[in-house]
């Protein structure tokens, strides 16, 4: 099985590409890990979430029959003053353990959520909740991308089970 | 219409700065800010480093004033241009000119372009334009004499005349060998006309864009904007570049300017608005 968490950001999209691109970095990482991916690619995110995945998977040529699942969420929105949900103090220390969680393939943590926290802080978990029961637990991530640019905490990342 | 200017081709949805750079001691703008030829160089860095695509190069100012001969308009634009390109290989020369003689000179210098601002005034500059491979501006003048100040000049329809005589003008100079995708066609606002001939043309600009040939508009600080706001030479700017922003609302494709960054920024910000641009980086509302 192989998995791959992106975050949802509209700026992949090519209805809202600039003459420069905002988000290089985060595209190259997510065409990489998104290529890893095989044929067979079940999508688990929000509407959004599923736009852009759409527009990763058209973007990448994948082979092999694993089944592979491809997972749209991120962490807080409300990193920093000039974040989109503005400075939410809770911000840093949920990213943080959700974090470690997704390194460490901490599926206990992954599964018990505070998704009510995770509201305020607008953090897209409910797609990353669903690896709790995808990933075999313990298994560790591969970490292509992690940062915040915009106050909102990315993370792309794979998992070969 | 691709469109083909000398040594350089651009493709249908660009647009162009074309600077004006003044080998005059009396043009209405600057004053002969550039007479000096290391002054009109140091004008054509600083335009090129603010992006220009174009230097449009004049000898002799538009309005009426001292008789300026064949002899002496060469002497002050043909080393000039030749001093340019030899330091631009890459830029798009421009030579605002009527004369055929003129042209033939600066073209053997590496002239791109002929700006004849006076609409044909002389029949052979398409022939020049055509044996030397440049492009040629077709203006529209309305008839007057070169260097003369419009007097008690009326039309049917400043419009249909503007299209009328530019496509002519142009086909003509299609006959005579120069490629199609080497010709625009400018209305000259202010050339032949009053202040109201210059704002009618502004307004339905889109009827000369519709012809398919590409429209060169120069508005630069023009006295149809002094007299729609009241506004002296040096105080133009802001309306220019209103009219600037309704004639690339048009599809205008060439800006002959004397204030590039500030006219780039309102061609750029009109393209984006009508969907022809891309933001230049878009991350608001997006993260």
């Amino acid at each position: 099985m192989r998995v791959v968490l992106v975050p949802g950001v509209l700026a992949l999209l090519p209805e809202y590409a600039g003459v420069t691109d905002p988000v290089a970095d985060l595209r190259a990482a997510c065409l990489e890990a998104v290529s890893s991916l095989g044929t067979d690619v079940t999508v688990v995110g929000d509407p959004q979430g599923e736009r852009v995945a759409a527009y990763l998977l058209a973007g990448t040529d994948r082979a092999g029959a694993e089944p592979s699942f491809l997972v749209v969420g991120n962490g807080s929105a409300r990193r920093t003053e000039k974040a989109p949900g503005h400075l939410d103090d809770r911000a840093a220390a949920f990213d943080a353990d959700l974090g470690r969680a997704l390194r460490e393939g901490d599926t206990d943590t992954l599964g018990a959520l505070d998704r009510d926290l995770a509201a305020d802080l607008l953090a897209v978990v409910d797609p990353i909740a669903a690896l709790a029961d995808l990933l075999p637990a313990g298994v560790a991530g591969e970490v292509l991308y992690e940062d915040d640019p915009f106050g909102v905490r990315y993370w792309v990342m794979r998992w070969r089970g | 219409m691709t469109l083909r200017l000398g040594r350089q081709t651009f493709p249908d949805d660009a647009t162009l700065m074309m600077a004006i750079v003044n080998r005059t001691p009396d043009s209405f703008y600057d004053k002969g800010a550039t007479w000096a030829e290391d002054s009109a160089f140091d004008r054509v860095a600083q335009v090129v480093d603010q992006g220009a695509e174009i230097v449009d190069i004049g000898g002799i100012k538009a309005a009426p004033g001292a008789e300026i001969d064949v002899d002496e308009e060469i002497r002050r634009v043909r080393s000039f241009v030749g001093r340019v390109r030899a330091a631009y290989p890459d830029l798009v020369i421009s030579v605002d000119t009527w004369r055929a003689e003129v042209a033939r000179a600066v073209c053997l210098e590496g002239a791109d372009v002929l700006n004849d601002a006076w609409g044909g005034t002389d029949p052979t500059l398409v022939d020049v334009a055509a044996e030397h491979g440049a492009a040629l501006i077709c203006t529209h003048t309305g008839g007057v004499q070169v260097r003369t100040r419009p007097h008690r000049i009326e039309y049917d329809d400043v419009v249909t005349s503007a299209i009328t005589d530019t496509v002519a003008y142009a086909e003509r100079a299609m006959a005579a060998g120069v490629p199609q995708e080497s010709l625009v066609i400018d209305p000259a606002h202010d050339f032949g006309k009053n202040t109201f001939h210059s704002l009618e043309i502004t307004r339905r600009l889109g009827e000369m864009v519709d012809t398919g040939w590409p429209v060169l508009v120069s508005l630069s600080n023009k006295d149809f904007v002094g007299e729609s706001l009241d506004l002296p030479v040096g105080e133009r700017l802001i309306g220019t570049l209103a009219a600037t922003a309704v004639c690339a609302l048009a599809g205008a494709r060439i800006y002959r300017v004397h204030e590039v960054v500030e006219t780039r920024q309102v061609v750029d910000m009109v393209a984006t608005i009508v969907g022809t641009r891309p933001p230049a980086r878009a991350i608001r509302g997006l993260a």
